[in-house]
């Protein structure tokens, strides 16, 4: 068979052009198929991307430590020391990139006409920038400038419900470390914008000094957030901290988040069900358009038997005429989804249609991830699979008696 | 109903500790004196409070005990479906109990201003008593008269820090120190509700306004009325008057 392959390929390849139309069109149908195969996951990657990001800028950061009992019932009880020598030191390596302690309580914020229950959050406001999108989410007024700032930072939406606005005052109060009410009065200084708009009616932040002495909870933390290089390599971080405070509550995001790490799962699920109908469609139509082809060359098979080409060559020629065909469409409906990925590469707005989206986290504008796994796993389904789907119609194709081929009209 | 006028006078009273001008030591002795002339050293009332909205109205009968300015306990009589009901403020601190489900429940921060009893006050109004004196900065706005005595009007701004959401308080006290007025205004200097008293007799050995009103401006069919019908001053209150036991089991 290999001295027969240039052959193969040469009557392989005229036959395609024997058909133009037929090919033009079975082609469109795998070219498309790989395209919705690659844009898809590029586009599920992207959103899954952006809801990761999102969420562990949203005060998650990669790993958290808390007192035990904190994740359980997030109460002014369950409050940790501030870091003690070891612990600081571990929080220095270089495999955390930044850190910040935080008081986050849950509260009740007033104005003169509305209260509404929060978290309130104080915060170190510089180390909380690059760890969580407080530290660049001020849109209006100020950032507060240091953990004693008598400053609170409120959410837009928040902000329209209580009837507030910059610059007046709101009352913050909570339970403090003697189970009393733990209130003061503080000025909005700045107003965040932040996705989902949950967030926004979901924290209000202060001064991390001024919320210890508010609560009475001397330097005493709630949790301490970090992030590293990266959130997918955080195993040796994680061990060293525990290591150094095995009293303390230490996860990563996949265990604080856990709807997280199920969404990543969900994604991929899906992404597998939607290959695997895409495919099937493509190797119907493929099997189809070549039994058609088969059938039509009944006679010119008998003949080709007739003058002594075995009948492997028979199959060969089918097979290379559809790694042909799968070949073109691969590189077709890559670049394809290529194309569509640099096209939506300053995000897909779903803003429109999709205001429901926000609930769940997920951001209406998908900036679309190419995926190497995601794209080697389509190409090598079709391919691989397509190629298999061909076996039948090769095998119709030489399995004819040649006298027989040949006789028929 | 000394429990309302506490804060009046609590605020008054942190004020003159640290005034800084005279006009003002003036102003937050004034409150001050107010809310001591009506908390007294000790208290006992009974009042009615009567809630209406418009399409509905009750009056319920409340006996309150007051010692100092960080003690009350306020208790329901009648009617029946109400008797029972008690609250009890220690400083800050504020617990209710419910007969009919027989437990004591600490009011927490969330419910702080929520309305009381379902009245036109809120829980802060009662429990933040003291802060008036406390929390605020005072300012004779100027003098007025009513029924030929002197009344000084005084504005009251909450501190920065201080726990309060209102812009300005502006509070009228007759120069014999019966409070008549005390409004509450927005940040935005927006009149929001206002507690007006009248009705001024001897009662209990001196003169005091028989009867309070408060009201939200931008609900004019709604009030909360509570007349004074009983009062003591001076008197005598049992050492475990002020106690969580005694919220749970009445003993006078």
């Amino acid at each position: 068979m290999l001295r027969a392959q240039p052959l193969l390929l040469t009557l392989a390849w005229r036959n395609l052009w024997r058909h133009r139309g037929r090919t033009a069109a079975i082609l469109f149908a795998l070219a498309l198929g790989i395209w919705s195969m690659v844009a898809l996951a590029a586009l599920s990657r992207g959103s899954l991307e952006g809801q990761l990001q999102k969420a562990i800028g949203n005060l998650t950061g990669h790993i958290q430590i808390h007192a035990r009992g904190y994740r359980d019932d997030p109460a002014i009880d369950h409050r940790m020391p501030a870091p003690d020598a070891a612990l600081a030191t571990a929080l220095t390596d270089p495999s955390v990139r930044v850190w910040a302690g935080r008081v986050r309580v849950p509260a009740v914020i007033a104005s003169e006409r509305e209260s509404a229950g929060v978290t309130l959050v104080g915060i170190e406001p510089q180390r909380e920038q690059g760890l969580s999108f407080i530290g660049t989410a001020v849109t209006d007024g100020r950032y507060l400038e240091s953990p004693g700032d008598t400053g609170l930072l409120l959410g837009r939406k928040l902000a329209e419900r209580l009837e507030t606005a910059l610059g007046r005052r709101v009352v913050v109060m909570s339970q403090d470390v003697k189970n009393q009410v733990g209130d003061r009065g503080f000025r909005v200084v700045g107003i965040f914008d932040a996705e989902p708009e949950a967030i926004e009616t979901a924290f209000v932040f202060v001064g991390r000094a001024t919320a210890q002495e508010m609560l009475g909870m001397g330097d005493t933390l709630s949790e301490i957030s970090l992030r590293s290089d990266d959130r997918n390599r955080l195993e040796v971080p994680l061990s060293t901290l525990r290591t150094v405070a095995p009293s303390l509550d230490i996860e990563p995001w996949t265990v604080v988040e856990p709807l997280l790490t199920l969404t990543e799962k969900i994604v991929n699920v899906i992404l597998v069900i939607w290959y695997a109908i895409v495919f099937a469609a493509m190797s119907f139509g493929l099997v189809n358009t070549l039994l058609m082809a088969v059938f039509e060359r009944t006679r010119e098979f008998g003949l080709f038997q007739a003058l002594g080409m075995p009948p492997r060559h028979i199959l060969g020629q089918v097979l290379v005429e559809s790694l042909i065909l799968l070949a073109i469409a691969l590189v077709i409906g890559n670049l394809g989804a290529l194309a569509t990925v640099h096209a939506l590469r300053d995000g897909l707005d779903l803003s429109a249609f999709a205001e429901g989206m926000e609930y769940f986290g997920v951001s209406p504008i998908i900036y679309p991830a190419l995926s190497v796994g995601d794209v080697t796993m389509a190409n090598t389904l079709v391919a691989v699979l397509g190629l298999v789907a061909s076996l039948y119609p090769a095998w119709r194709a030489a399995r004819h008696v040649p006298i027989e081929a040949i006789t028929r009209v | 109903m000394g429990v309302w006028k506490t804060s009046i006078v609590a605020t008054a009273l942190l004020l003159i500790a640290k005034s800084a001008g005279a006009a003002e030591a003036s102003a937050a002795q004034i409150i001050k004196s107010a809310i001591d002339y009506w908390r007294d050293v000790s208290s006992y009332s009974v009042v009615d409070m009567t809630i209406h909205r418009p399409d509905w109205e009750r009056t319920m009968t409340i006996r309150v005990w007051t010692r100092g300015s960080k003690e009350s306990l306020v208790r329901v009589t009648a009617p029946p479906k109400d008797a029972g009901n008690a609250t009890l403020l220690l400083d800050n601190d504020m617990w209710s109990f419910t007969p009919k489900i027989n437990r004591v429940i600490k009011i927490p921060s969330s419910m702080m201003n929520q309305s009381w009893m379902g009245s036109d006050f809120s829980n802060n109004d009662l429990a933040k008593a003291d802060d008036l004196i406390e929390q605020y900065d005072h300012k004779l706005l100027r003098t007025e008269s009513h029924e030929g005595r002197k009344v000084y009007v005084i504005e009251s701004v909450p501190k920065e820090a201080a726990p309060v959401v209102w812009g300005k308080e502006v509070v009228k006290v007759r120069e014999d120190w019966i409070m008549l007025e005390h409004e509450f205004y927005d940040q935005e200097n927006r009149l929001l509700k206002k507690l007006v008293t009248s009705d001024i007799k001897p009662m209990g050995g001196k003169l005091i306004a028989a009867r309070e009103r408060m009201q939200r401006v931008d609900k004019p069919g709604e009030w909360t009325d509570v007349v004074t019908h009983e009062i003591k001053f001076g008197v005598t209150i049992g050492p475990n008057t002020f106690t969580l036991s005694n919220l749970r089991n009445p003993r006078e």
